[in-house]
C-alpha cells in the first residue's frame, strides 16, 4: 500500500493515511484497511493507526512488534510464566545464608536443582533476563498507547456532527423512521439533552456525546504502569534504596549507618513476650498444640542524635530526639528512614562467671565475672587471692607460636581464658588454661582450680533500617493505573448522530454497554410514540439461533 | 463470655452450611417444575439466611477472638467460601440468574468442608498478623475472589451448555476432564472427612530435611512414605513408640512431602473410581448429566456476566491483593514486594486476567474462548490458595 493521503471523495477532507474512516463525514475511504476485520472499526474511530499502515522501515517494524496486542499479551504471559517458574524452587535469598548455592540446589533438589540454578532461575527475578521482559512490556506499553492514543486523540477533539449516511448504517444501534413529526423530533433531542449528553448542532445533523472520559481509561492505566515500572527501576540509581541491618546489643548505642554519623539509636530493653497457655481463654486449646508462641517483639529505643556529626574525627556528642517502642508492624520512622524491628539475637555470650577452689573443691573469696566484650586483666577475689587474666580470645581457635590465645573472630563464641592464680601461700603463681568444658594445667600440680559457675547471654536487637525513595512513586502509578481502570471501565463512552434532514435519522456508539444506551435511547424514544431502536447484534444474534 | 460467642459462631456457620445444602433442592425443582418461581424464591430466602448466618459465624468469631477470622488456612477458605455466596446473591440480585446458584454454591461447600480438614480452632495472632491490614487485605481479597469466581461460574455454565453431549472433540474432553477434576476433589473432601471422623491416624517416624526426626499423621493409609519411616504410635507428650501401620512401601526423599502426596494419589484414586462408577451408572459422559441444568442459560448473559464479574474483580484484586498487601508488607515485613511464592502467584494470577481483558477487548475472545479463561482464571485462584500453601512453605504458610 503507498502511503498516501487520502481525500474524502464525499466532503473532501484530506486524511493521513491508512485512515480507514474519513476523519470528518465518516466516510469508509479506506476499504483495504484491516482485512481480517479487528473487532469494531469504531475503536479507533476509524483513523490512521501507525501500525496497521504497512511499510518497510526497520523502526516501523520494531515499531509494529511493540504495538501489537498480541505480542504485547505474548510478552505478559512470558512475565507470568517465568515468575510461576520462580516458584518451584525456593529462591536464594530463602535458602539459609553462607551455604553455596551451588552446592545447596544439588544436594537438596537433586539434577533439578542443580539445572534450577545453573540457568539462573535460583536468583530469577533479578535476573538480567526477567528485567528485560519487563523492560519490554514497558516499551510495549508505551509504544501500543501512543499508536492507538495520538489518532484517537485527534480523532475525537475533530469531531463534526455531520455523519455520511454510510457512517449511519455502519453503527450497531439505528433508526430511520419518516413518520415523525417535526414537533416530536425537537421533543427527543430535548429528552436527550436531558440526559446530561453534550450536543454539537450543525444544522439539521446533531451529535450528542457524553462520558469520553472512558476513552482515556486505558491510556491512563497504561501510564499508571509505566510509572510503577520506571519506580521499580529507580531503585538501582544510588541514594534511592537503602536496606541495611542495625544490630544492637542490649543496652548499647549505635550509630545509624548511611546518616553519615548522624543518628544514633539506643537499645534500652529488648521484649519478647509470649503467649501465656491455661489462661481459660478461647485459644487455650491450639496453645496447648504447640511450642510457645510469640505474641510480641519489641526493642524499646532512644533515638539520638549528633550534634558534632560534622566535625570530623570528634567524639560523638548525642542529644537525646525521642524515645519509641519498635514492634512488629509498627516501626519508627525518622527522615526518610524507617526502623523495622526484624529479630533478635541471643547466640553471643555476655559474661562469664568463675570461682576458684582449693584442692578439697573448697571456694576461696569472692565469685568473679568476666565481661567477654571488654574483660578486665585483675580479680581480687579476697584479701590474699588475686587473680590476673593472661591471656583471652573471645572465639578460640588455637595457641599461638608464643603461647598466646588465637582467635577466629571478634565475637564471643568459643571463649579461652589463661588464667594465673597469685596467692600469699604460694610461691610461684598457678597458670592454667580454661576453654569451655576444658582445663589444662600450664604450671604443674596446681593446687587451685578456676572453676565455671554460670554464664549470660547477651540480648541484641535486630533491626533493619531501610529507605525506599521509590516506593511512593511506585504506589502513585499503582493508584493512578487503577483510576485508569475504573475510568475505563465504569465509564461508558456514548455518541448519539441525528440527522433530521429527512425524517429521522439516528445512530448510537457506545464503547461499552451497550445494553444501556439502549436502555436511555428507547426511553426517549418509547415516550414520544417512536419505535426502540433496531440492534444490529440482536438480529444477527436471533438469526443465529434460527439458523 | 468469649466461649459463648465461639458457640455461637460455630454453630452459626454450621447451620449456615447444612440450609446451603437444603437450598439445592428448590433450586433444582425452579430449573424444571411449574412452580419454578415459587421454588427459586425459596431457594434464595434460604440462601440468604444463610448468608446471613455465615455473617454472624463472622462476628462472633471475631468478638471471640478480638481479631478478625482470616488468619490461618481454615478461617481464610471459609471466608472465600463466603464470599462465593456473596458473589452469587450480587449475581442474582442483578440478573436473576437461578442456575448460578447450582453451580455456585455447591462451590462454596465444598470450600467450607476442604477447609474443616485444616485446624478449625481460633488460635491468638502472631507478632506479623497483628495489624488492622488484616481484615481489610483479606476482605478485598477474598471478595474478589468471590466475584471472579463468578465469571467461572458463568464461563462453566455456558461451556456446559454450548458443547454437545456427545461431541468428539479437544473441548469436549477437555471439559469432561475438569468433571473427572470435581469428582477427584470431592473424593479428596469426602475420604478425608470421613477418615478423620472415624479417628483413623497413623504416625510415621521420619527424619526431614534438615536432619531433625519428625512425625508425618497419615489420615489416609500409607502408600507412598518418607526414606525410612518407622511405623509409631503417640503415647502422650512427646514420646512414640514402635507399632505397626500399613505401609505399602514406595518411600521418598523427605524434599517431597510425601504425606501429603500420598493423600493426592488417593484422592486420584478415589476420584478415578468414583468417576468410573458415576460413567457406570449414568452410561454417557458426566458433563452431558449436568449439561440440562444449563438447558435455559442465556448464553449471551452468561458472556455477559463473565466479562463483568472480571472488570469488577480484577480491579478489586489489584487493590486488595497487590495494593493493599504491598504497604502491609512494607509495614510488617519492611518490604513492599518480596516475590514470596504468594506473592507471586498473586502477581501470575493478577497478569492471567489482564491478558483476559486484552484478549478479550482487542483480540475479540467472546464467549466460548472467554468462558474457558475464566474457568482457568478460577484454578489459578485455586492453586494459588491451596496448593501454595500445602506445598511451599513462604512467609504466607499460616494462610
Amino acid at each position: 500500500m503507498e502511503l498516501k493521503e487520502i481525500k474524502c471523495p464525499h466532503c473532501g477532507h484530506v486524511n493521513s493515511p491508512g485512515t480507514q474512516l474519513c476523519q470528518s463525514c465518516g466516510l469508509m475511504i479506506n476499504e483495504d484497511y484491516d482485512k481480517k476485520k479487528i473487532k469494531d472499526v469504531m475503536r479507533y474511530d476509524g483513523s490512521a493507526v501507525r501500525s496497521k499502515v504497512k511499510s518497510q522501515s526497520i523502526f516501523d517494524k520494531i515499531w509494529i512488534f511493540f504495538t501489537s496486542i498480541r505480542n504485547g499479551v505474548i510478552i505478559i504471559a512470558l512475565i507470568a510464566l517465568a515468575a510461576a517458574i520462580g516458584t518451584i524452587l525456593p529462591q536464594q535469598y530463602f535458602i539459609p545464608i553462607g551455604v553455596d548455592p551451588e552446592v545447596y540446589y544439588a544436594d537438596n533438589y537433586g539434577t533439578f536443582g542443580y539445572l534450577y540454578y545453573k540457568l539462573g532461575f535460583h536468583n530469577l527475578y533479578s535476573s538480567w533476563w526477567f528485567v528485560l521482559l519487563n523492560a519490554m512490556l514497558a516499551l510495549s506499553i508505551i509504544a501500543a498507547s501512543v499508536d492507538r492514543g495520538v489518532p484517537l486523540y485527534k480523532s475525537l477533539k475533530n469531531q463534526r456532527a455531520k455523519k455520511h449516511p454510510s457512517f449511519f448504517r455502519r453503527q450497531r444501534l439505528t433508526l430511520n423512521s419518516d413518520e415523525i413529526t417535526k414537533e416530536n423530533i425537537d421533543k427527543i433531542v430535548e429528552g436527550l439533552k436531558s440526559k446530561r449528553y453534550k450536543v454539537t448542532e450543525d444544522g439539521p445533523h446533531l451529535l450528542f456525546e457524553k462520558g469520553r472520559l472512558s476513552r482515556w481509561g486505558p491510556y491512563i492505566n497504561h501510564t499508571g504502569l509505566i510509572i510503577v515500572l520506571i519506580g521499580s527501576m529507580l531503585r538501582f540509581f544510588p541514594g534511592m534504596y537503602i536496606d541495611e541491618i542495625v544490630y544492637v546489643p542490649e543496652g548499647e548505642t549505635v550509630e545509624i549507618p548511611t546518616t553519615d554519623n548522624k543518628y544514633y539509636v539506643k537499645n534500652e530493653k529488648f521484649i519478647l513476650d509470649t503467649y501465656d497457655k491455661g489462661s481459660g481463654s478461647v485459644f487455650d486449646k491450639s496453645l496447648a498444640m504447640q511450642g510457645d508462641l510469640a505474641s510480641n517483639y519489641q526493642t524499646n529505643i532512644i533515638f539520638y542524635e549528633n550534634l558534632s556529626s560534622d566535625v570530623v574525627g570528634s567524639e560523638p556528642d548525642l542529644k537525646e530526639i525521642d524515645k519509641d517502642e519498635i514492634r512488629v508492624n509498627h516501626p519508627y520512622k525518622f527522615d526518610n528512614y524507617e526502623l523495622y524491628q526484624s529479630s533478635f539475637d541471643n547466640s553471643s555470650m555476655k559474661s562469664m562467671t568463675f570461682k576458684l577452689v582449693d584442692s578439697n573443691d573448697k571456694q576461696i573469696g569472692e565469685e568473679f565475672t568476666v565481661d567477654l566484650k571488654d574483660p578486665d586483666s585483675d580479680y581480687s577475689i579476697d584479701d590474699k587471692t588475686d587473680i590476673q587474666l593472661r591471656a583471652f580470645a573471645p572465639d578460640f581457635l588455637e595457641i599461638g607460636k608464643k603461647g598466646e590465645l588465637l582467635s577466629q573472630s571478634p565475637v564471643p563464641r568459643n571463649p579461652a581464658f589463661i588464667f594465673q592464680v597469685n596467692n600469699e601461700t604460694l610461691e610461684t603463681p598457678e597458670i592454667s588454661l580454661l576453654q569451655i568444658q576444658n582445663t589444662d594445667e600450664i604450671t604443674p600440680n596446681n593446687e587451685f582450680k578456676v572453676k565455671f559457675v554460670s554464664m549470660e547471654n547477651e540480648i541484641a536487637t535486630v533491626l533493619t533500617l531501610k529507605k525506599d525513595l521509590t516506593m511512593h512513586m511506585i504506589g502513585i502509578g499503582f493508584i493512578i493505573f487503577l483510576l485508569g481502570v475504573f475510568i475505563g471501565s465504569y465509564i461508558n463512552h456514548r455518541r448519539i448522530w441525528i440527522n433530521k434532514e429527512k425524517g429521522l435519522s439516528i445512530a448510537a456508539h457506545t464503547n461499552k454497554n451497550y445494553y444501556g444506551l439502549k436502555k436511555e435511547l428507547n426511553s426517549v424514544l418509547n415516550e414520544h410514540g417512536v419505535d426502540s431502536v433496531n440492534d444490529k447484534d440482536e438480529v444477527e444474534h436471533n438469526d443465529r439461533m434460527k439458523g | 463470655m468469649q466461649h459463648t460467642f465461639l458457640q455461637i459462631s460455630n454453630t452459626s456457620i454450621f447451620i449456615a452450611f447444612i440450609l446451603l445444602l437444603i437450598a439445592l433442592v428448590p433450586l433444582a425443582l425452579s430449573i424444571r417444575s411449574k412452580h419454578e418461581e415459587r421454588n427459586a424464591k425459596i431457594a434464595v430466602v434460604i440462601v440468604v439466611i444463610a448468608f446471613i448466618l455465615e455473617l454472624v459465624y463472622f462476628a462472633f468469631r471475631w468478638a471471640a477472638t478480638g481479631h478478625a477470622p482470616v488468619s490461618n488456612l481454615f478461617e481464610f477458605i471459609a471466608m472465600f467460601s463466603i464470599m462465593l455466596i456473596a458473589g452469587y446473591l450480587i449475581t442474582y440480585a442483578y440478573y436473576k440468574t437461578k442456575v448460578f446458584g447450582l453451580f455456585a454454591i455447591p462451590i462454596s461447600l465444598i470450600l467450607l468442608g476442604y477447609g474443616s480438614i485444616f485446624s478449625t480452632d481460633v488460635a491468638p495472632l502472631i507478632p506479623a498478623l497483628q495489624s488492622n491490614w488484616l481484615f481489610i487485605h483479606v476482605t478485598t481479597v477474598t471478595l474478589s475472589y468471590g466475584i471472579l469466581s463468578m465469571s467461572a461460574v458463568a464461563g462453566f455454565i455456558y461451556l456446559l451448555k454450548i458443547i454437545p453431549a456427545e461431541e468428539k472433540s479437544i473441548r469436549a474432553r477437555m471439559l469432561e476432564f475438569l468433571m473427572w477434576n470435581i469428582v477427584v476433589v470431592f473424593a479428596f473432601i469426602i475420604s478425608i472427612s470421613v477418615m478423620r471422623g472415624v479417628g483413623y491416624q497413623n504416625d510415621f517416624l521420619y527424619v526431614d530435611q534438615s536432619g531433625n526426626n519428625a512425625i508425618a499423621e497419615y489420615h489416609l493409609p500409607s502408600l507412598i512414605n518418607y526414606n525410612g519411616a518407622q511405623a509409631v504410635d503417640h503415647v502422650g507428650e512427646n514420646n512414640y513408640e514402635p507399632a505397626d501401620h500399613f505401609n505399602l512401601g514406595i518411600s521418598l526423599p523427605p524434599i517431597i512431602k510425601a504425606h501429603s502426596l500420598n493423600t493426592v494419589v488417593w484422592s486420584v484414586i478415589l476420584g478415578t473410581v468414583l468417576y468410573g462408577i458415576l460413567r457406570l451408572i449414568f452410561r454417557r459422559r458426566l458433563y452431558s448429566v449436568v449439561k440440562p441444568l444449563a438447558k435455559n442459560a442465556d448464553l449471551s448473559l452468561m458472556d455477559d456476566i463473565g466479562y463483568r464479574s472480571v472488570i469488577i474483580g480484577y480491579p478489586l484484586f489489584a487493590l486488595g491483593g497487590l495494593f493493599f498487601a504491598a504497604i502491609w508488607a512494607q509495614e510488617a515485613w519492611s518490604r513492599f514486594w518480596g516475590w514470596d511464592p504468594k506473592e507471586t502467584w498473586a502477581f501470575i494470577t493478577f497478569m492471567f486476567y489482564t491478558i483476559f481483558l486484552h484478549l478479550r477487548l482487542n483480540r475479540g475472545y467472546e464467549g466460548e474462548k472467554s468462558a474457558w479463561l475464566a474457568v482457568i482464571g478460577f484454578l489459578i485462584i485455586l492453586f494459588n490458595m491451596i496448593a501454595i500453601n500445602l506445598i511451599v512453605a513462604g512467609l504466607h504458610s499460616y494462610a
